[in-house]
């Protein structure tokens, strides 16, 4: 009797979990087959965006007007880009694309920088075409690879979704340039050549914010010898002591090989709030370059102004000599202002550093001049060629000029062009409008966005 | 007699559900809300506020014990990955590249409750504070990493994460 009712539970036991093993593998099923579809979607994307980028590129070099060469290097812009965004998101964990991904952000930005070029009334050099058509043959290549790599992924055994899977065939775990000589062929193996070819391309330099030799740019604000690690930690005690009048215990130095080679400083504040506070200070010249709290800051009962008077009285006594609040904003208890240098009148945007101010103490809260010390320099400033009122006659009609002045801006590619900065406003949208000062040529627009507690600009 | 036990079980079945329903809704409300889309100006409709959440999340799944720099070197991870050719060009792309970080992998970005620090370290890091200098990858370097991590360039590291470009 008894056993028989074992049985009759073992065998209920059984098939319930008979059910719920088939329940989970129909879940498992629906889950990797949209997976499944979202890596061949992306694949696919691909695959025509390259095909179209190779056939746009193909059109811009055959144009022979400035008109149909904007078009398609427009296009390709475009294409190039979407290529891209395409490759990056296929699930690939597995494959390292670098270089792949990397050729197509250039080439899309390049024929962007070529249309922009194009649409300023400029001619492209011949090296230009030269480059454009360079890439467009490595496009072109790319494309024919792509349809192989089609044609053997079309089989079945192959699944993206492998790439997540313990059960499912997985992709072969190769890495770019080590794959080992015996490594069975694999569908992918296109991929894999394709990007040691284009890790093999010569650099690229233009005038665009993937260009070559931004990755190469170097600190131009720091000058004098090198400092120790015990002069760092000094210095960040120092900074601290002028920032909120505190004493701070060092804790610990440590080497940031970064693109300011310098020492971080790890400081605790005094003991019982259990503040822990970084301090980055440049081994040419010790200077801090930047410093933040992990304090959260209380109620606030400073306002936007007497952070502003704060911080810039904090700069001052730094050692900056005209430093001009810009852009201020409040979020979490803090007041983050933004302030560029000013040398004879004229804004210099691109030597910017920002201060933070706590609104419950008024303590500075955090500091950060990396962009200042990258870019500043002893510029040799050009007089500007047209006066305020003939930038006046350039403004959009639509719009009502508020407020006029000079300012040195960055542009793509680390270029600088001196300005004439234009605050306008048409219906409640705030613009600034930048006349280069010298051509008269408008450079850039900017808008304004409102947000609670401060402005930023898009 | 039998009529009064299968009511009975039916009743704590019942309740066992609701019980276990209204647990998980609970959690659910208790989580961290996003912040809310009126944040921003009526006449542009444009705000960062999105961008703030994406970020905060990752930051908070991938570096939530971490110390405060350690949170706002994550962040500024991702925003330097905007600003090279080799990662996607949007703030979502780079989040949700497939496998590109643990904890898209094993879902606990979409777990995690506590996002107030995380928040802090997010807005530091839009402003443009950055203590990796232009780092482009991060990793814990006590657990099994692709080897080819470690053949980056190593720039320091924070807490428990090495930080490379």
């Amino acid at each position: 009797m008894q056993r028989k009712w074992i049985t009759t539970i073992l065998a209920i036991a059984l098939v319930l979990a008979l059910g719920w093993g088939f329940v989970e593998r129909l879940n498992r099923m629906n889950l990797a087959n949209s997976l499944e579809a979202t890596g061949r979607r992306d694949f696919y994307n691909l695959l025509s965006q390259v095909e179209q980028a190779e056939v746009s590129m193909a059109k811009s070099l055959a144009a022979g007007s400035t008109r149909q060469q904007v078009a398609y290097l427009t296009e390709t812009w475009n294409q190039a880009a979407n290529a891209q965004t395409a490759l990056t998101q296929l699930p690939l964990p597995n494959l390292n694309l670098t270089a792949t991904r990397k050729f197509l952000s250039q080439t899309s930005d390049y024929c962007y920088s070529l249309a922009q070029k194009l649409a300023r009334g400029e001619n492209l050099s011949p090296q230009e075409l030269d480059t454009l058509s360079r890439l467009h043959t490595e496009m072109g290549r790319f494309a024919r690879t792509l349809h192989e790599t089609e044609a053997r992924l079309d089989k079945p055994g192959m699944h993206w979704a492998g790439s997540f899977s313990r059960r499912l065939s997985r992709p072969p775990r190769t890495v770019a340039g080590t794959v080992p000589a015996a490594a069975p062929a694999s569908p992918l193996d296109g991929f894999v050549n394709i990007d040691r070819r284009m890790q093999a391309l010569p650099s690229l330099t233009y005038d665009g914010p993937f260009s070559d030799h931004l990755e190469r740019k170097e600190p131009r604000g720091l000058a004098g010898p090198a400092i120790t690690r015990d002069t760092a930690g000094k210095r960040a005690q120092d900074f601290l002591r002028k920032a909120t009048g505190q004493e701070y215990r060092l804790q610990a130095v440590q080497e940031v090989n970064g693109r300011i080679p310098g020492y971080s400083v790890t400081l605790q504040g005094p003991a019982r709030q259990g503040e822990t506070v970084r301090v980055e200070v440049s081994k040419k010249g010790g200077q801090v370059v930047s410093f933040l709290t992990d304090r959260l800051p209380g109620a606030t009962r400073l306002d936007a102004s007497q952070a502003v008077d704060k911080a810039t009285a904090f700069l001052k006594d730094q050692g900056f000599a005209d430093m001009v609040p810009t852009y201020s904003i409040r979020q979490g208890g803090n007041q983050v202002i933004t302030f560029v240098n000013r040398e004879n009148g004229v804004l210099i945007y691109p030597d910017q550093v920002k201060v933070k101010v706590a609104l419950d103490d008024g303590k500075i809260s955090g500091f950060d001049a990396m962009p200042y010390f990258m870019s500043h320099y002893r510029r040799q400033l050009p007089a500007p060629k047209l006066t305020a009122e003939e930038v006046r006659q350039k403004i959009n009609a639509r719009l009502q000029p508020e407020s006029l002045r000079l300012a040195l801006i960055p542009l793509n590619g680390d270029k600088e062009v001196l300005t004439y900065e234009v605050k306008a406003k048409i219906n409640n949208d705030r613009f600034f409008l930048y006349y280069n000062a010298l051509t008269g040529e408008e450079e850039k627009v900017l808008k304004v966005i409102n947000l609670p507690g401060g402005q930023l600009t898009m | 007699m039998r009529n009064h036990k299968k009511r009975f079980y039916l009743t704590l079945l019942l309740t066992t559900l609701l019980l276990a329903g209204s647990l998980t809704a609970f959690r659910q409300a208790g989580a961290e809300k996003a912040i809310p889309a009126q944040a921003w100006d009526a006449t542009t409709g444009v705000s960062y506020s999105d961008e703030v959440n994406l970020l905060a999340r990752l930051v908070a799944a991938e570096a939530g014990n971490e110390p405060y720099a350690g949170q706002v070197a994550v962040a500024a991870v991702i925003l330097n990955r905007l600003r090279s050719p080799q990662f996607p060009k949007t703030i979502s792309g780079v989040i949700y590249e497939p496998g590109a970080f643990e904890s898209v992998s094993n879902g606990l970005i979409w777990h995690v409750t506590d996002l107030s620090t995380a928040r802090q370290a997010v807005y530091d890091a839009l402003n443009g504070w950055d203590p990796t200098f232009g780092a482009l990858f991060f990793w814990n370097p006590y657990k099994l990493v692709n080897p080819w991590i470690w053949t980056r360039n190593i720039i320091v590291q924070i807490g428990r994460h090495v930080f490379a470009r």
